[in-house]
């Protein structure tokens, strides 16, 4: 579904990514770990396209498209959906409006039908109740006034809403307490866990890989990925750090 | 063409007026008529069409506006309307239907004086929008007495030539005068206003200018706290796109005597590009010791993380844009209090975001 090769990547100058190379097949979920400053972010803005993340050499390919020539909201279209570690706030625009938008314009370049106001309604509502947030919320001007664990909820109410093929998301478990983490985390089962589907989440630490079993687990260390393994990588990595395990 | 006299930007209050424009606008070749009809929204009450500052008779309803004789007062632009004009006056406790003018210039110059005098507790709602090409020039004086109530809502849409507005307003003891301006047009515009605030008033004087091209638009407000316990909001938005230039002057004037006044002025610009201008002038007189005087003027460009953010979910760029375009400028127009007008002018200003992004 994803394949990743020799990816290099700079942001003003600043080589982050150096030759980082992963292949994610559907049906699987992969979690990236690594120290700080290792580049887990960068490849997740590389892989959404965010202006200022240049790509100097390698490849992309994601449902067997070029994902590198497609713009931001292109690679939304084709079913790509990035969890934001910051989920931005957007004060004058309510989340609803916000999130309609989204979907019928993902579905107009699907050339498939708008949804009415009142089944987006019906459908936000859904997914705000199964991840447990207040459909008040929905009416709030975009992550504006939430507290950093409803703004982790809210991204994944919008991946609920659209629906993607493939989720990369970035420290999705930051600012989460214990039972926030396990709705959070059964949402990512709930939406991200099919045949048809995968997921890369990018992460610091292990607790989030209680709720959502990993397929694979890389350690990517100074912008390549420098080991692979299965989810008991992540628990050696908790148990011994990175620096041993990463170098 | 005679030559106008106007006055010399050297002058503060004109500084960055393009009066070049007026005379420009005012030699503006005759154009045919636009159509009327989709520039009156559906509201009841009087209704009435000016076609180059004249009465169109057969196609206006006046209901409890009459037309007589006005001065123009001694303002530099406003001066200049002397003539018949338009009167709405309101008896003591009575409230009028909405009251709508539109303004069609085809060409050349036109002026028109107005005049909105409400007794006491009178409540009142005036909309005007203003379209065509040419030079269209207009005073409205406006007094309103003890407790009465104004809304008065501008848009300026016209595609060519200039509109120039002098408000000139004074509020008794406890009135309140809500002004909101649109400028959504391809003409150049100069909103001028004074209005000075009674005992306990309220004034709200603001709206939002959106600029593209070489246009240029701008607004210079005094508000003048003239009695204590006074309420003034002056809150504009220009966006500014090409290499157009959009200018916010807002003063508010507190009267040695005037306490408690309560002044907020918030002046914020948007550039779409960094070729165009936007400038801002906040400005604070105060005499009085006991004030809060708030002020706020910034000028930036859209916030490059929402852009992405909004992209990242499936939108376009040019709808992201749009969608924090409007965003910026809505609470400016969110003052409006019919919500039909409120629309309308929403619906310009996404037009001319359609237009220009």
């Amino acid at each position: 579904m994803l394949v990743i090769e020799n990816l290099h990547a700079e942001i003003d100058g600043k080589p982050i990514l150096k030759g980082l190379s992963l292949s994610v097949n559907a049906g699987e979920v992969h979690a990236i770990m690594g120290p700080n400053g290792a580049g887990k972010s960068t490849l997740g803005y590389v892989l959404g396209g965010r202006p200022g993340y240049e790509v100097t050499d390698g490849s992309v390919t994601f449902a067997g498209q070029d994902l590198l020539e497609l713009a931001p909201h292109e690679r939304a279209a084709a079913g790509l959906f990035l969890g934001f570690q910051y989920p931005v706030e957007i004060p004058g625009v309510s989340n609803v409006q916000f999130l309609r938008e989204a979907l019928n314009a993902q579905r107009a370049s699907r050339e498939e039908k708008a949804l009415s106001g009142a089944e987006f309604l019906k459908l936000a509502r859904e997914e705000a109740r199964k991840l447990d947030m207040d459909a008040e919320m929905l009416k709030r001007p975009v992550n504006v006034g939430f507290s950093g664990g409803e703004k982790k909820r809210n991204e994944m109410v919008q991946m609920g809403i659209v629906n993607p093929k493939f989720a990369i998301l970035d420290e999705t478990d930051s600012g989460l307490d214990i039972d926030a983490l396990r709705i959070v985390g059964d949402g990512i089962n709930r939406i991200m866990r099919a045949p048809e589907k995968a997921v890369l989440l990018i992460t610091h630490y292990q607790r989030l890989l209680d709720y959502v079993q990993p397929d694979f687990v890389h350690v990517l260390a100074d912008g390549r990925i420098t080991r692979s393994g299965g989810a008991e990588l992540a628990h050696q990595l908790e148990r011994e750090g990175y620096a041993e395990i990463a170098a | 063409m005679p030559l106008i006299d106007l006055p010399s930007t050297r002058a503060e209050a004109w500084r960055w007026a393009d009066l070049g424009a007026l005379s420009a606008a005012a030699a503006l070749a005759p154009i045919a008529r636009a159509g009327h009809e989709p520039h009156f929204l559906d509201l009841p009450g009087a209704r009435l069409l000016f076609v180059n500052g004249v009465l169109d008779e057969a196609h206006s309803v006046l209901d409890q506006v009459s037309l007589g004789h006005l001065r123009g007062g001694e303002h530099a632009l406003g001066g200049r309307a002397t003539g018949i004009g338009w009167s709405l006056r309101l008896d003591a406790d009575a409230a009028a239907d909405p009251v709508q003018v539109v303004h069609i210039a085809t060409g050349g110059e036109n002026h028109l004086p107005a005049e909105i005098v409400l007794a006491d507790n009178a409540v009142a709602q005036v909309v005007e929008t203003f379209v065509g090409a040419g030079w269209s020039n207009r005073v409205t004086r406006i007094e309103l007495g003890s407790a009465a109530r104004l809304g008065r809502a501008v848009r300026l849409i016209q595609e060519g030539g200039f509109t120039s507005l002098r408000d000139e307003a004074q509020l008794g003891t406890g009135a309140s005068l809500v002004s909101t301006f649109l400028g959504a047009g391809t003409a150049g515009t100069r909103i001028d206003g004074a209005v000075v605030v009674g005992e306990s008033g309220y004034a709200e004087v603001g709206g939002a200018l959106l600029t593209a091209g070489e246009q240029r638009q701008e607004c210079a407000v005094r508000v003048r706290h003239a009695e204590p316990n006074g309420q003034s909001h002056q809150l504009w938005r220009a966006v500014a796109a090409d290499t157009s230039v959009a200018s916010l002057a807002a003063a508010v004037e507190v009267a040695r005597h005037a306490q408690k006044t309560d002044g907020e002025q918030s002046l914020r610009g948007l550039l779409l590009q960094r070729t165009a201008t936007v400038n801002l002038k906040p400005e604070l007189e105060i005499f009085a010791d006991d004030v809060k005087c708030a002020h706020g003027a910034t000028v930036g460009e859209l916030d490059g993380r929402a852009l992405f953010y909004m992209q990242s979910r499936g939108i376009p760029r040019p709808r992201a844009q749009a969608l924090l375009t409007r965003a910026f400028v809505a609470d400016a127009l969110d003052r409006i209090g019919n919500e039909g007008v409120r629309d309308a002018f929403a619906a310009d200003a996404d037009a001319w975001l359609e237009r220009t992004l």
